[in-house]
């Protein structure tokens, strides 16, 4: 019995962790395919700097715009090269030039990305799906918006799918914990009886069935961080270097949801030994 | 020391186990209650214990209103001043002598030098000083019912309840018991016995309280059975 709440609070745990898991992960190539800017405004060559004061000072000042980021060509070859840092030869023979000046820009409101298009005169070109313009010193506009919504839809469905697994099997352990609790209480029921009897204290009495159930919880969640780790160093280190673009969790993700999972264990012995020893209340 | 006033139970099912009940007893009495199966000798124990709330009317131990008492801290503190001593002794089969009266210690959190020297003290006295380290198992009824008066006694209380704790033994042996208890009786502690065995009560002659019908019939300084 108690084995069983061991092991339903480690798979419970364990869902729990890979759901955050799949969180930061998302998160991570969000941020690697967007820079976390939500349209980009390239800029064309030759880059004249009062165009770029004179356009971000506009930018700015459309409502729609929460703030405007300028990226020159340089930084632009250098973020380049970091995403693609696990494998350089896709950018080495890249000259920095080439790389295109742009404004970052992040939305007050995506919905009125429009003012953004009209404001700079862009049409989309039927052939290409470019969002082209007529602005003078603009070569065109990205709009990340839709990567950025699917990604989240992905991000929302998969995490949810996770979290409602391991929601359900969170309760389940913390049943099982109780009943194991109680199943403890029961076969030692003549021992409480005598305590009682001499005059324990109902916390005297319950705490050391308290304490076997955060035991119990607390295995399931060293098991859970054991086995997330296990799967990054077996599952997600044999994919590095093998997709370019897509970045990976590294041991420190892993290490920053193990909080969480020691909180849910923490909860699951709380919530059990409350339900579980409230027979044994009344004095 | 004791003092039931007025005290009605009905339990849940409806059934009125004590009605109207007044009972005095002092500091160092010896009282048998006696009376047939029903009768509510076994409710005013439980009473006392404060297992049960009186329906109507007060119970006091030792200067406590016991129904005032929280679940906390009171109730335990009263069964601290409170021995019990049961027909089927109710030791734990898996501990030891020593380890059985011992364990009424260690769970009221006595440190581990009191009880070093508290236990083999009311062994001795109770007259296992010899068999400290036996089982249950491996011992008389009536010795089983000594480690239970032992560890009824251990932590030193001011009453000592008893229910029919010679229900179990021989005649020669509960006589044994008796003289024990009048032992415990002797150094002040006020035992309070429920009882069916009519010649110990006859022998004894000390105040019985007859119950019928969860109502007293009888109160008898150095009473008989019937």
């Amino acid at each position: 019995m108690a084995f069983a709440a061991m092991s339903t609070a480690f798979i419970a745990l364990f869902l729990f962790g890979l759901a955050l898991i799949i969180a930061r992960e998302i998160n991570l190539v969000i941020e690697a395919v967007t820079g976390n800017v939500q349209v980009a405004v390239y800029l064309s060559d030759p880059v004249r700097p009062d165009t770029v004061t004179r356009l971000q000072t506009e930018l700015q000042q459309l409502p729609a715009v929460a703030s405007v980021q300028y990226e020159n060509k340089d930084e632009a070859c250098a973020r380049a090269k970091k995403l693609f840092e696990s494998n350089p030869a896709i950018t080495e023979n890249v000259p920095c030039e080439v790389y295109p000046a742009s404004f970052r820009v992040t939305l007050a409101d995506t919905a009125q990305y429009g003012q953004i298009t009209a404001r700079l005169s862009c049409q989309p070109d039927p052939t290409t799906h470019d969002i082209t313009c007529s602005e003078p010193g603009v070569l065109k506009v990205l709009d990340f918006r839709d990567i950025l919504d699917r990604l989240s839809a992905i991000t929302r469905v998969l995490r949810n799918g996770v979290l409602f697994i391991a929601v359900v099997m969170l309760v389940s352990a913390t049943v099982l914990v109780a009943n194991t609790l109680r199943m403890g209480m029961f076969a030692r029921r003549k021992e409480i009886g005598i305590m009682r009897l001499v005059g324990a204290t109902n916390w005297r009495i319950r705490v050391p069935f308290l304490i076997e159930g955060l035991v119990e919880a607390l295995v399931g969640a060293a098991l859970a961080i054991i086995t997330l780790f296990l799967v990054k160093v077996f599952v997600v280190d044999q994919l590095r270097g093998r997709i370019v673009w897509l970045p990976l969790i590294r041991n420190g993700d892993v290490l920053a949801i193990t909080p969480w999972i020691l909180i849910a264990a923490a909860g699951v012995a709380i919530v059990a030994g409350t339900i579980g020893i409230r027979r044994f209340l009344d004095v | 020391m004791i003092s039931l006033q007025n005290v009605t139970k009905t339990y849940k099912n409806g059934v009125t186990a004590l009605e109207a009940v007044s009972i005095e007893i002092e500091k160092g009495e010896f009282v048998f209650v006696v009376g047939p199966s029903g009768s509510g000798k076994s409710t005013t124990l439980r009473l006392l214990l404060r297992e049960e709330e009186p329906s109507m009317g007060e119970v006091f131990v030792a200067g406590k209103n016991v129904v005032r008492l929280s679940s906390l801290g009171g109730i335990p503190k009263l069964r601290r001043n409170i021995g019990c001593v049961f027909q089927d002794f109710k030791l734990l089969q898996d501990k030891t002598v020593f380890e059985n009266v011992s364990f009424a210690l260690e769970v009221i959190g006595k440190p581990k030098h009191v009880i070093d020297a508290r236990v083999p003290e009311i062994l001795d006295y109770v007259g296992l000083g010899d068999k400290l380290n036996n089982y249950p198992d491996e011992l008389s009824g009536g010795e089983q019912q000594r480690v239970s008066i032992a560890r009824a006694c251990v932590n030193r209380p001011l009453v000592l309840l008893a229910d029919e704790p010679t229900g179990n033994l021989d005649p020669n042996t509960s006589v044994d018991i008796m003289r024990l208890l009048d032992k415990v009786n002797k150094i002040g502690t006020t035992v309070v016995m429920a009882t069916h065995d009519q010649a110990i009560v006859d022998a004894m002659r000390k105040r019985v309280i007859e119950l019928d019908h969860g109502k007293v019939v009888r109160d008898q300084s150095r009473g008989v059975y019937s």
